[in-house]
């Protein structure tokens, strides 16, 4: 048996087609490369697995359904260890089961894509009613400093595109990425045409090919992104989630541990403009400027043509890539609008809101509007906390 | 445009949404489709909502419901905060009891009935699809046939046919 | 009589399979674990698998700091997790040769669940379980494998809760080979660990090692030569059983391959089932 190859054939997908936001995550990252899934069951985002089992053989891919979330975890970062390109998905507990391994995965810089479709929470909340609760624990959820990318889509045809574009950013930068869903996306049925879907860039993980003798798997390169050994290439490296140098064994040496800790995270510093992506809607004169993410947003984009229509001077920043956040972005949107105020819609008790302030630091008023009932935000109520805000 | 599908969990709602859907997107519009049910497998509260455009909704939740289909009592209420007076709602004549009161136009209709006379009520939401057809001129009847027959089981088909014909002959009778 | 034995002896040398930069190791003297890795090495070294295709995965833990050692593929995972690691590793990438080390805590407590799935499941993977019945490098609290009455940091008036078979416990989870030996019988060990390796599924190794520095001293068992002495005059080997000398000999610990079936390998069972798939679109 040889190793097998990434550039198995890609699902024939064209045209137009009415998709649920679970499905599409799952065919994005068939399309861009990914060959292995491991999941457990969770609502709401089961169908992602589900379409998984049924797409995957037929790629020569491989589909397990693990014992436990923390198995599907591992069992994903073994398959990428071993060269595959390879993603999981869950949902609120299993994705704080998730968290040592996928903490694992930023250490040892191993690419992987998690999707999280959130529900309502804490503990076993309201598995079937959306929220957006997760914001700050899909950033700071394992232990200690890490770097991760978080992609946050806000329709059907975002779940597609933004799964390819995690899994080309996972692969090429060697970062776990999340693709944050809300429920509702997870399970809104839109239609999206997939031949307007860029192609899948030629995804290629950096694998190394250079001289076996001295092979240092963790070197600080230039790029900072250090090619993967693959097994059964002849480095014979080792691989640990202990802090490691250049020669990937354990140190404890304080200056080449922070090297080590700091290129994971200056990594994502270095290929910011690469990873950054956002919306702008109406920004450019806003005295009130949104900013909110997936279906708020979609109740935001309402919002802002109603207020238009009014004669309000309201815009919508919508990011995308949610971590690391795009501060430079709403700061100059902020600056150039000369935006006085903004309004932040989320579905919890308040989580981007703080990120937002952090980020505007008294340049606008900032002002959180929360909904926690396991409903989503309508067009209406934000339209209203806008006007109210603008009085 | 703004559908819903609503009646108690089993009676095919969401099916029949996404057969809608489906004939719609090949007509050239663009859909959203978003459902709720109870978390029980039959039985419960179900409803399928669609939201119809030219162009990716902007919020693809229904907020002002064009037409309201109620296959059953358990969905008679729930919705009616959604209703204008342009609405249209649709219920069945035989399980809904108390069809929702108001400025809009409501139409009791034997999908039930007609469906056990042609020999299932497992076919009412077939039934139902060709009233609203009728009703809405949403898309050709002949496409939507096609859907049906494309996304249900073959030995289906001949009673889904009859049961589509039915229900868009009852929907002609009643004044658009 | 062709000594085989002591011809094997000589073409092996544990050096070749060792990253020698890494020396010295970090093992307490008289830690059985050392004599656990060179039987594993050998065991290889005779099954002829190239390092370039040998993947060893390993936990967290005394026993998680060996593949470190090895002069192959090594991944030290995370705690209690490797079996699943490797699942992922062995579905993904077939033609390595994947072995896990693993301790007992790491294993049989935290890991657990992943142990009687992967046993379930029966993935060609080799799970080589390094038993010291203590956690040994956090400093020496009580283990699903410490027997009743010994102490530890977190028993200090003695376990009092009853230990796990490990064996058993695989066998019972669907382990299609299931093999215990003590650190004192080397030989022995290295032939078992070579049939686990030649198996085809998932086999399971225990292997009775020896904590001098934590378990023994607190536990007033002597010094390792003691300590294995006492493992192997406590063994049961597999020619021993059910023979007459049992009021004699009423050793308890069974040793050698204890279980061996052939059951569907899962990996084959997937990868078939999948090119039925691919030739029926």
């Amino acid at each position: 048996m040889t190793a097998p190859s990434l550039a198995a054939a890609p699902a024939a997908l064209t045209g137009r087609r009415n998709l649920e936001g679970n499905e599409a995550c799952a065919l994005g990252a068939i399309r861009a490369g990914c060959r292995f899934f491991a999941g457990y069951p969770i609502t709401p985002s089961s169908e992602v697995a589900e379409t998984m089992a049924r797409e995957l053989p037929k790629v020569g891919g491989t589909f397990i359904q693990m014992e436990d979330e923390i198995a599907s975890m591992g069992a994903v970062i073994g398959a990428s260890m071993g060269g595959v390109t390879a993603m999981t998905a869950t949902s609120g507990p299993g994705f704080s089961l998730k968290q040592e391994n996928l903490g694992y995965a930023c250490g040892a810089e191993i690419p992987c894509v998690i999707v999280n479709v959130m529900r309502g929470g804490p503990s076993t909340g309201m598995p079937t009613r959306p929220a957006q609760g997760d914001i700050l624990q899909a950033r700071w959820g394992t232990h200690g400093d890490h770097a991760v990318i978080v992609l946050a889509p806000a329709s059907v045809g975002e779940a597609y595109s933004e799964t390819i574009r995690a899994v080309e950013l996972s692969e090429t930068l060697r970062v776990p990425v999340v693709v944050l869903l809300d429920e509702v996306i997870g399970h809104l049925t839109e239609t999206v045409d997939l031949g307007a879907v860029a192609e899948a860039p030629g995804i290629a993980r950096p694998f190394a090919t250079g001289p076996r003798e001295g092979f240092l798997p963790y070197a600080e390169t230039a790029d900072l992104v250090p090619p993967m050994p693959r097994p059964g290439d002849g480095y014979r490296s080792h691989c640990t989630g202990l802090t490691h140098g250049p020669d990937g064994f354990p140190t404890q040496n304080p200056a080449v541990a922070a090297a080590a800790l700091t290129r994971t995270t200056d990594k994502l510093v270095l290929h910011r403009a690469r990873i950054e992506s956002w919306r702008e809607q109406a920004t450019e004169d806003a005295d009130l400027l949104i900013v909110a993410i997936g279906i708020s947003a979609r109740a935001a984009r309402q919002a802002v043509k109603d207020l238009r229509a009014e004669g309000l001077k309201v815009g919508l920043f919508r990011p995308v890539t949610l971590w690391p956040f795009p501060e430079t972005p709403l700061r100059e949107a902020v600056a150039a609008a000369g935006t006085r105020k903004v309004l932040v819609p989320e579905m919890n008790q308040g989580q981007l809101v703080l990120e937002v302030e952090r980020v505007l630091a008294g340049r606008a008023e900032v002002t959180g509007l929360s909904r926690i009932d396991g409903e989503t935000l309508t067009p209406d109520e934000i339209a209203g906390a806008a006007r109210e805000a603008l009085k | 445009m703004e559908i819903r599908f609503s009646g108690s969990g089993g009676q095919g709602l969401l099916l029949s949404a996404r057969i809608l859907a489906a004939a719609l997107t090949e007509a050239g519009l663009t859909v959203a489709q978003s459902n709720a049910y109870e978390p029980v497998s039959r039985g419960g509260l179900s409803r399928s909502d669609l939201v119809i455009g030219e162009a990716e909704a902007d919020y693809p939740l229904a907020q002002r419901l064009d037409v309201l289909l109620i296959l059953d009592e358990a969905a008679a209420t729930v919705s009616t905060g959604l209703l204008t007076p342009a609405s249209l709602v649709l219920c069945d004549a035989e399980r809904v009891t108390t069809p929702p009161q108001g400025p809009f136009r409501t139409l009791c209709l034997p999908f039930t009935e007609t469906a056990r006379t042609l020999g299932t009520p497992r076919v009412t939401n077939i039934v139902a699809l060709g009233a609203l057809t009728a009703q809405t001129s949403i898309c050709p009847p002949e496409a939507l046939m096609a859907v049906i027959v494309a996304q249900t089981p073959a030995r289906f088909e001949r009673l889904n046919r009859e049961a589509f014909a039915a229900g868009l002959a009852m929907g002609e009778t009643e004044p658009a | 009589m062709k000594d085989t034995k002591t011809e094997t002896a000589a073409s092996f040398d544990v050096n070749d399979y060792l990253r020698q930069d890494r020396m010295p190791h970090f093992l307490c003297p008289g830690c059985g674990h050392g004599i656990a890795l060179r039987a594993l090495l050998w065991a290889v070294h005779e099954q002829g698998i190239p390092k370039d295709r040998l993947a060893v995965v390993s936990g967290i833990g005394c026993s998680g700091r060996l593949s470190a050692y090895i002069d192959a593929n090594t991944f030290h995972t995370t705690h209690g997790r490797p079996l699943t690691f490797a699942t992922g590793l062995k579905l993904a990438r077939p033609d390595l040769h994947v072995i896990v080390i693993t301790g007992d805590g790491d294993c049989l407590a935290i890991g657990g669940n992943h142990l009687i799935h992967a046993c379930r499941r029966n993935l060609d993977i080799t799970c080589v379980m390094l038993n010291n019945e203590i956690y040994g490098m956090t400093g020496g609290q009580v283990s699903p494998m410490t027997a009743e009455g010994r102490f530890t940091t977190t028993t200090p008036e003695g376990n009092t809760e009853p230990n796990f078979d490990a064996c058993a416990l695989a066998a019972a989870a669907g382990a299609s080979f299931v093999g215990r030996e003590v650190t004192a019988q080397v030989l022995a060990l290295k032939t078992l660990l070579g049939q686990a390796i030649a198996h085809e599924g998932f086999s399971f190794v225990e292997v009775l090692s020896d904590c001098t520095e934590i378990y023994g001293r607190k536990n007033d068992l002597g010094a390792s030569p003691e300590m294995m002495l006492a493992k192997k005059s406590a063994m049961r080997p597999y020619a021993y059983r059910n023979t007459v000398d049992v009021p004699f000999r009423p050793n308890a610990l069974r040793t050698g391959v204890l279980t061996r079936t052939d059951r569907p390998e899962y990996g084959a069972a997937w990868r078939a089932m999948a090119a039925r798939i691919r030739e029926e679109e």
